[in-house]
């Protein structure tokens, strides 16, 4: 088959899945629900690999007209190239794999045909995202992520304790990227004012072959749109408070959405408008993106230091290494953002779902002050889930070592003390998953007898999801060898030949002696951070306290910088208490006031004509259509 | 004419039905209505006008009678009876299904509505414009909550008010024309000063009933006092006629006075969406939260249609039609939780999903649609209809744009606060089968021209040309 075939069966496939599961799941057997949604996405990874075979170079599919206007046109139209082929392959790979482990996860659960019907809609809209060949089909996949989000976050609605508590966290998540949402759509109304257009390859052309005048101020209020957009889904400053509260959602949705691939969508808007990016106009945007990433990324990796919960930690963690990436993109360095979006795909999803193999070994137990020792009774969960750890940390030759490297490198010619500040962040990231791992597969188990009792391994449905993402922490990393390891920057290169062209990479390349001095550096780091952890958590067996008898910074970490409380304060609150008021004032007493004021006055003056009424309104209007038609007739039969 | 036949034949003839059949017989006219409408659907070409009266005389006063329709019309006649189909439809297990004056009334409703849409006579638009409010208004005094009284007092006179200040301009503007038909009144040369008061007139009627803030304090309560079906008729298809008004005989007739007005209407308009929007947030009666929803979707409808372009008004009759859908679905959705629970307060509400596992599916579905997302027909006509907006005024654009938000806080609050959690109350019956056909419905046609909009669009596209074409060109006679 060709391409012009494969890639609308690559995304069809999970939407049929979704659709036999969503209208027949319920009376079919789980077995066959699962395998089902299973099979779409593997089947779909698989035909993006013969097809990231075939490509040589970008190719459009025409699939059909949505609208024909007269000042614009949108199009149902694919574009694949090795940028979204590339996503495609995380999306459906990792996807397929969580799938796979999701199988046994969520075994016990009643709504399980729900889940995979979501969970395969999940990848069609995503699919669509990255696959468009505009803007406005990477708004439809963007709001259909969203939606799938927010019913995956909520998904246990009915939950007698937690139900209302589930429906807060997925509103919240809508409602936050919402907020980014409405900055994307305006980015779309400006690029289609400015342009006519929203077709990637038209965009690029007009601007870097057309090379047609654009003023600084629309080019920084169309960037700035488009960055306000992906702080939403990304989850950056401010917009991130959602992701943390999205862990709500069963674990496998916290792996796929919001640590490998929704999470990654801003990412990928930004790599994809690389050409307004990279304009002389969006010099400030760039900016913009770098210290929000660089604050996003020091700020919750301050969090992560002093949460007790298993996926709070890998939920700040992943906004943080989001961060990270952003502050690649600030730089212009998309290959090298693009690379840590892979790896850490494969460290982050490896993480949540061990994550999920530890809350489900310990009968959904969460806290990780009622864990430890853990390494006896769930062997393989504790050695992916240590390859994942490291991957993270920066563990020389694992995948996030390369990947953080790189960056680290860009930033160390952009500015030394941005590098400084992100080595920090970086030697953070070591510290708090360290301390989570030790605190939690070390030491003597904590929690109570009957959970005791309860720890199994997993299943191998669920653990073979996880030894294939160690695998890939461990080896990803070679995609992007540098040269003074003998590569050749496969990843970096294959990313060139793109819209607009991602070749900036090139550019920044740095002496083998810097880069031998960072690898070096970040070693020690991460190795340092090993050390001081195991000695304070292992040695002294020191145990996380009760967040009340924190104090200082800790005290500030543990309650996440008091930010939602902020926010409560200063948008939440402010606008109920509006609504409320509203209500009460201007509706109900000041329209309302005046209106009953006029039907008073009429009716006082109807007592003098009372005589004659009876006062029944519907006998007005009668005697109004009778009084109508009585005029008809009248001037009818006069003619 | 069959199309305005059938409806008053209905009408008469349920009067005297059996009791026992009522029901049957209302489900059969709206079934036969909508057979009549495929057909002419099917045998209609969008390049022309179809006539279905055109008296040769003209009275002595100037009314011609003149009725027909174009593709947009057909539209509207088109929504008119699906959605007519649908109040009965969803109707069908309720008490009222079974009472002959009721389902006559709605019968006649229907005729009117047709009626409003196919005129082509200013005078007799005005006449049908004034019948609807007759049946529209029994239903909800005869089978009306409490406090209906009150609530419909407020009703009568702002529409009265908004009736006589329509009926003045239609006056005025017939006292240049030698006739009421629309091309006649349509030629008419106004100076911008006459322009403006006429203009005054009609849109004070429209801007009643859409309603536009501040016109709008009616709306709330009799919504919430009107039964189901009286509630469905004023949201879906009662309001359309002054958004079909607007494009029909607003602008073409006074278009001398936009340069002035389409600012304030504009501005208006997009208040209402987030007043209106802010306000839904912290209603505790679900009828009465989407009465306010309705207010803050509308707005932006309005907004569209006096911004007059092609591309606009395509946007406002896609529009129009998801919200007519909407608006049937979440009314449906708030009669069934009032009427097996007793109740509309939010507090009193929970965990309903978890007893009736269909209804919330279907619920759920609708609330995706009323914050429009992709896949829904709200998502296409939501998008061009702040682009619109956007490329008007880009600050108006950003204002109206936060409907996205609001919108979602107070739709998923409503939704969230009914559904979810642990069930607070008795057993709550699932899904009827005929009002699991009517989501059913609902839902497909929202996700149809969800992902085709295009189809409207060919549809519309030549009246819309054309009408706008003539109002461009008086435009620029008169400058």
């Amino acid at each position: 088959m060709t391409i012009q075939q494969l890639i609308p069966l690559i995304i069809a496939l999970p939407l049929i899945g979704g659709f036999i599961n969503g209208v027949l799941g319920k009376k079919l057997p789980k077995v066959l629900v699962g395998s089902i949604a299973t099979l779409a996405v593997f089947t779909s990874f698989f035909l993006a690999v013969t097809v990231f075979f075939q490509l040589d170079e970008a190719v459009k599919i025409n699939l059909f007209t949505i609208l024909k206007l007269e000042d614009f046109t949108l199009n149902a139209r694919l574009l694949v190239d090795n940028l979204s082929i590339w996503m495609v392959l995380i999306i459906t790979g990792v996807g397929s794999l969580i799938h796979l482990f999701s199988m046994g996860y969520m075994s016990h659960d009643e709504g399980y045909y729900k889940f995979f019907t979501y969970l395969n809609l999940f990848i069609f809209a995503m699919l669509i995202l990255v696959l468009g060949s505009n803007y406005f089909m990477l708004f439809f996949g963007w709001e259909g992520v969203g939606i799938c989000s927010y019913l995956l976050i909520g998904f246990h609605y009915s939950d007698a304790q937690k139900g209302m508590l589930n429906g807060l966290a997925a509103r919240k998540a809508f409602i936050m990227n919402r907020i980014g949402d409405l900055g994307l759509l305006i980015g779309l109304f400006l690029l289609l004012a400015q342009f006519g257009t929203l077709e990637y390859t038209e965009l690029a052309d007009k601007i870097l072959i057309d090379q047609i005048p654009v003023s600084t101020w629309m080019m920084f209020g169309i960037t700035i749109c488009l960055f306000i957009g992906a702080t939403g889904k990304s989850a950056q400053i401010p917009l991130f408070t959602w992701l943390p509260d999205a862990m709500a959602g069963p674990t496998p949705v916290s792996a796929l959405i919001h640590a490998a691939t929704m999470v990654t969508a801003g990412i990928f808007l930004v790599v994809r408008s690389n050409f307004l990016f990279e304009h002389v106009g969006a010099q400030f945007t760039q900016d913009i993106m770098l210290y929000v990433g660089l604050a996003t990324s020091l700020v919750t990796a301050f969090i992560a230091m002093r949460q007790n919960d298993i996926k709070k930690v890998l939920a700040y963690s992943t906004v943080s290494q989001l961060g990270f990436i952003f502050v690649a993109l600030g730089m212009g360095a998309y290959t090298a953002a693009l690379f840590h979006v892979t790896t850490h795909a494969f460290f982050k999803a490896l993480l949540f779902l061990g994550s999920g193999s530890v809350i489900h070994a310990m009968s959904d137990e969460q806290d990780i002050r009622k864990m430890g020792g853990l390494k006896k009774f769930i062997p393989i969960t504790h050695i992916t889930f240590l390859i994942g750890t490291l991957a993270i940390s920066g563990f020389p030759l694992l995948s996030g070592f390369f990947s953080k490297d790189e960056i680290l490198a860009h930033a160390l010619a952009h500015n030394p003390l941005i590098y400084g500040l992100l080595a920090f962040s970086a030697l953070l990231t070591a510290v708090y998953m360290f301390r989570m791992y030790f605190v939690v597969f070390h030491g003597e188990f904590r929690g109570s007898e009957h959970a005791k009792s309860h720890l199994h391994e997993s299943p191998l449905n669920m653990t073979l999801p996880l030894l294939v993402l160690a695998v890939l922490s461990v080896i990803g990393g070679f995609l992007n060898i540098p040269s003074l390891l003998g590569g050749h920057h496969w990843f970096s290169h294959l990313l060139e030949h793109n819209v607009g062209g991602l070749n900036k990479i090139a550019e920044v390349e740095i002496s083998n002696g810097q880069t031998l001095m960072l690898m070096v550096s970040a070693s020690v780091l991460t190795l340092i951070a090993l050390f001081v952890s195991y000695s304070v958590y292992v040695k002294k067996k020191s145990v996380p306290v009760e967040d009340s008898q924190l104090t200082g910074w800790a005290k500030l970490s543990a309650n996440k910088l008091y930010i939602d409380e902020i926010y409560n304060a200063l948008f939440v609150k402010p606008i109920e208490w509006i609504s409320e008021k509203g209500h009460q004032v201007i509706e109900l007493f000041l329209l309302n006031g005046v209106i009953s004021f006029a039907t008073k006055t009429i009716d006082r003056s109807g007592e003098i004509v009372k005589k004659w009424q009876n006062g029944k309104t519907d006998w007005y209007i009668l005697w109004m259509v009778f009084g109508i038609i009585g005029l008809v007739i009248y001037y009818l039969v006069k003619i | 004419m069959e199309l305005l036949l059938i409806p008053f034949l209905f009408a008469l003839v349920s009067l005297v039905v059996p009791s026992n059949f009522v029901r049957q017989f209302s489900l059969l006219g709206g079934i036969v209505s909508l057979i009549v409408t495929i057909g002419h659907l099917c045998s209609f070409d969008t390049n022309t006008f179809v006539s279905i009266l055109d008296p040769s005389f003209i009275t002595s006063f100037g009314l011609t009678c003149k009725m027909g329709y174009d593709g947009m019309s057909l539209f509207m006649v088109l929504l008119t009876n699906v959605i007519t189909f649908l109040i009965i439809l969803s109707n069908y297990n309720r008490d009222l299904a079974s009472n002959r004056s009721f389902t006559a009334l709605v019968f006649f409703m229907q005729l009117g509505l047709l009626g409003v849409f196919t005129s082509f006579d200013g005078l007799l638009f005005y006449i049908f414009w004034e019948i609807t409010l007759i049946p529209v208004f029994l239903i909800a005094l005869w089978y009306g909550g409490s406090d209906r009284k009150q609530a419909l007092i407020k009703f009568f006179i702002y529409t009265f008010i908004g009736s006589l200040a329509m009926l003045l301009s239609l006056m005025a503007i017939k006292s240049y024309a030698k006739s009421f038909s629309h091309s006649d009144l349509m030629a008419v040369e106004l100076t911008a000063k006459s322009a403006f008061w006429i203009f005054g007139g009609f849109f004070l009627a429209f801007a009643i009933k859409i309603p536009l803030f501040p016109f709008h304090t009616w709306q709330p309560n009799t919504y919430t006092t009107s039964p189901m079906a009286g509630t469905m008729l004023l949201s879906a298809l009662m309001l359309k006629m002054a958004l079909y008004g607007m494009i029909r005989w607003l602008i073409p007739l006074a278009p001398e006075a936009l340069s002035d007005v389409t600012y304030p209407v504009v501005v208006l308009g997009i208040i209402g969406v987030v007043y209106a929007g802010i306000l839904a947030i912290k209603q505790n009666d679900i009828k009465r939260l989407f009465a306010f929803a309705s207010i803050s979707h509308v707005g932006l409808i309005a907004a569209g249609a006096i911004l007059y372009s092609h591309d606009n008004w395509s946007a406002v009759f896609i529009q129009m039609a998801n919200h007519s859908l909407v608006a049937v679905g979440l009314f449906l959705s708030a009669d069934i939780i009032e009427q097996r629970l007793g109740s509309r307060k939010l507090s009193d509400l929970g965990g309903i999903a978890k007893q009736a596992p269909r209804f919330a599916i279907m619920f759920g579905a609708l609330v995706l649609a009323a914050i429009s997302v992709p896949f829904s027909s709200g998502f296409i006509g939501e998008f061009m209809l702040l682009k619109g907006v956007y490329s008007y005024n880009w600050l108006i654009g950003f204002v109206a744009g936060t409907t996205l938000i609001v919108g979602a806080v107070y739709t998923l609050r409503a939704y969230q606060l009914s559904m979810y959690g642990a069930p607070k109350s008795t057993p709550f019956a699932d899904l009827t089968w005929n009002e699991w056909l009517a989501y059913l419905i609902i839902m497909v046609t929202i996700v149809v021209f969800g992902v085709y909009p295009q189809a409207i669009i060919d549809f519309l596209s030549p009246s819309i040309d054309s009408l706008i074409e003539s109002v461009k060109t008086i435009n620029t006679l008169h400058k």
